[in-house]
């Protein structure tokens, strides 16, 4: 059976500003990236449990890959301490001010350069841009067949079996591989990291020159990526102008660190909830 | 837009005004193009507020509000369209098309735009996951520019002056104002891609309005050729799954309770019940993560994927606001979030906020609301008499 054929496994991942930290934010609410705290973004630890799960359940390897600034290989670092094999971080001056049609141009090529896959997992959106286009438009230059928003899925023979989400409801798909899957953030939570992968990442940090050979590190030039489809020139949107709109709301009256019982009290005197009780 | 009208918009954003040489790039106007949605045959609403947002553009662009339906024996959805503001209904009518599959659409959707002589001016979706899962492919397949999750839109002039790429400086005089919150809704940002036809955008359910509906509105409805491939079918869908909810008095109720992962267990329902039995006209709310895990039935889940709901009192416990969940609730008129985490995103947008333990909370809340209740009752004996 195919199905016992060693997959081998794409995950794409993003370096995102960590909008918990008030720390990095500019004046006008905009983030400025030198300064923000770093993370891998939320969505893409689903990404990561799904591609691990299946090597471990059906066998084979698994290739992380990154777009960003020479930071974004901390993302990759933990991406194998999760147990990922390899990393490939795709990091280019001309790729800044990319928007999602340049961003997944860039990644397509960098994809062919990685070689032969049967599956690539992206999570849902990232908490930076929100769009949850790159991984459609991925699939659309990699001319591949995709399942958004998938929830669970498994490999029966050579084919996939997953279950996505919809409006009011879900479907359930059969589809051939190679296959792209962006992952909800309803599957599985990431699982801890491995023991392995951390030793080796220590072990990695001491020994630059294996740590390359793990963690490669391309540019534009070396997977023939076209310049002026990437960064400002190959991106058919700008943002031209952006408003501070303040915290939506943004006026919770918060009642915290009292008695429970002077919570609620205060809560219950100071809200309308009395407006709606029964009268016995 | 007249030029008149161009140049005064020009001059008051640019105080010195020397730079008149600016190249005008007047692309031909085209039509506006809504991409409707149905789900096993059923029109989603959110095609109704697209065709609503799309007149308006429409009205400015001095062209036609055009719609692409695809699905099987429609006739009636196709009327509904010309109904709400369409004046040309284009039929993509095949029973291959009555489930939604990426590859099958996007082959008719593209096949249709390459069949045109005059791409639209702009092409509208949905925000569901049918517009964001089709919406993306079509714009990579054009090479053109989309924007997610819009929440205002409009067509207005733009002036280019990054010299980054010099063929695109100058006046852009009917470019898509594709207006989307960003950063955690922090940030309104507005958005062009007036470069290249069709100007692609998605928009948020619920936020558009839609027109009224006039049975006596006349469309034109045109045929469009259903050429589908071999590896269209690469991809299968076994069954869509659509859980009807019941006549539940969830969005008619004036209170509603409502339970998140924070319940830890599904059996912290049963106190939520209990909270609610102190209101008489109240329901019980869910978020998607306990209806998936299967605590409580579908038809309580509340957001984007559930119900969307507008009482006046809305107590989420133990739900941390995902936008999935809060774009079905957020129109509640008052909101109180119990969360233990001081940071939890429902504190964001919630009136008012308790930080700990809903199993402390909850008891704490009910046996005062009980008091409360028992005493505006003695006062109401009071008064009658
Ligand atoms: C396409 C799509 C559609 C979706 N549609 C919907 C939808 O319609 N509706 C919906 O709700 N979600 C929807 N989701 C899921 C959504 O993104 C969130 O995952 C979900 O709303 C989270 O549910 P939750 O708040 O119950 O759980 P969590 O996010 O896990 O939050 C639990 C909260 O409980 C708090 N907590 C824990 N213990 C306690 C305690 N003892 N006392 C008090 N607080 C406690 C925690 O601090 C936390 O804030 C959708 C997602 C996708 C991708």
């Amino acid at each position: 059976m195919s199905s016992s054929n060693p997959k081998d496994i794409f995950v794409l991942v993003k370096q995102v500003p960590d909008q918990g930290s008030k720390a990095g934010l500019n004046p006008d609410g905009t983030i400025d990236r030198a300064r923000a705290k770093r993370m891998l973004n939320p969505f893409d630890r689903y990404a990561l449990q799904a591609a691990l799960h299946t090597k471990k359940a059906y066998g084979g390897r698994v290739t992380c890959i990154s777009m960003g600034p020479p930071p974004a290989v901390e993302v990759l670092l933990e991406a194998l301490e999760h147990g990922v094999d390899r990393g490939v971080l795709l990091s280019d001056k001309r790729l800044a001010a990319s928007d999602t049609l340049a961003t997944a141009y860039a990644l397509y090529k960098t994809i062919l350069y990685c070689g032969h896959f049967d599956l690539i997992f992206c999570g849902l959106q990232t908490t930076d841009g929100d769009t949850a286009q790159v991984g459609p438009q991925l699939a659309e230059r990699l001319n591949l067949p995709q399942v958004t928003y998938c929830e669970d899925f498994s490999l029966e023979g050579d084919k996939v079996k997953a279950r996505r989400i919809i409006e009011g409801g879900c479907q359930h798909i059969i589809s051939d591989m190679p296959i792209l899957i962006t992952v909800a953030n309803s599957y599985h939570p990431l699982e801890y990291k491995s023991f392995r992968g951390t030793w080796k990442v220590q072990w990695l940090q001491r020994h630059p020159e294996d740590l390359k050979k793990v963690i490669t590190t391309v540019d534009l030039d070396t997977v023939g990526a076209d310049p002026e489809k990437c960064g400002l020139k190959g991106s058919p949107t700008i943002v031209a102008h952006t408003e501070k709109v303040g915290e939506i709301g943004g006026n919770c009256k918060m009642f915290e660190g009292q008695a429970i019982s002077d919570m609620v009290v205060n809560i219950i005197e100071k809200s309308n909830v009395k407006e709606y009780l029964k009268i016995s | 837009m007249t030029d008149k009208e161009i140049k005064n918009s020009n001059t008051s954003q640019n105080t010195q005004n020397t730079e008149s040489a600016l190249p005008i790039h007047e692309t031909p106007r085209g039509n506006v193009m809504v991409i409707a949605e149905q789900i096993l045959g059923e029109l989603q609403p959110v095609t109704l507020e697209l065709l609503g947002a799309g007149r308006l553009l429409t009205d400015k662009l001095g062209t036609k509000l055009v719609c692409l339906l695809l699905g099987h024996n429609m006739a009636e959805t196709t009327k509904k369209l010309i109904q709400y503001g369409a004046d040309i209904v284009y039929v993509a009518d095949h029973p291959e098309l009555h489930t939604y599959r990426t590859l099958p659409f996007r082959r008719v959707v593209c096949d249709f735009l390459e069949s045109l002589s005059e791409p639209p001016h702009v092409t509208l979706l949905g925000s569901t996951t049918t517009g964001r899962d089709l919406a993306p492919r079509i714009a990579a397949h054009f090479e053109t520019g989309l924007t997610a999750d819009c929440t205002e839109l409009d067509i207005g002039p733009y002036e280019h002056k990054s010299k980054i790429d010099p063929s695109k400086l100058g006046l852009y005089p009917d470019c898509l104002y594709a207006i989307r919150p960003s950063f955690g809704e922090s940030l309104k940002a507005r958005i062009l891609g007036p470069w290249k036809n069709p100007q692609m955008a998605t928009t948020r359910p619920g936020v558009m309005i839609p027109l009224r509906a006039d049975p006596n509105r006349q469309g034109e409805i045109i045929t469009v050729p259903v050429n589908l491939k071999p590896e269209d079918f690469r991809l299968n869908v076994a069954e869509t799954v659509r859980e009807i909810a019941s006549a539940l008095k969830l969005t008619e109720a004036d209170v509603i309770i409502s339970g998140g992962f924070g319940l830890g267990t599904p059996e912290g329902f049963a106190l939520l019940r209990e909270l609610a039995s102190c209101f008489p006209n109240s329901a019980i709310g869910a978020s998607r993560k306990v209806v998936d895990l299967g605590w409580i039935p579908y038809e309580h889940q509340v957001g984007q994927t559930g119900k969307t709901v507008r009482p006046k009192l809305y107590i989420a416990c133990g739900i941390s606001g995902a936008i999935q969940h809060r774009v079905g609730m957020s129109k509640s008129s008052t909101i109180i979030a119990i969360n233990k985490d001081p940071d939890a995103p429902i504190f964001k947008f919630a009136h008012y906020g308790i930080v700990g333990d809903v199993y402390q909370i909850i008891p704490e809340m009910i046996k005062q609301l009980k008091c409360v209740e028992k005493e505006q009752g003695e006062k109401t004996i009071v008064h009658s008499h």
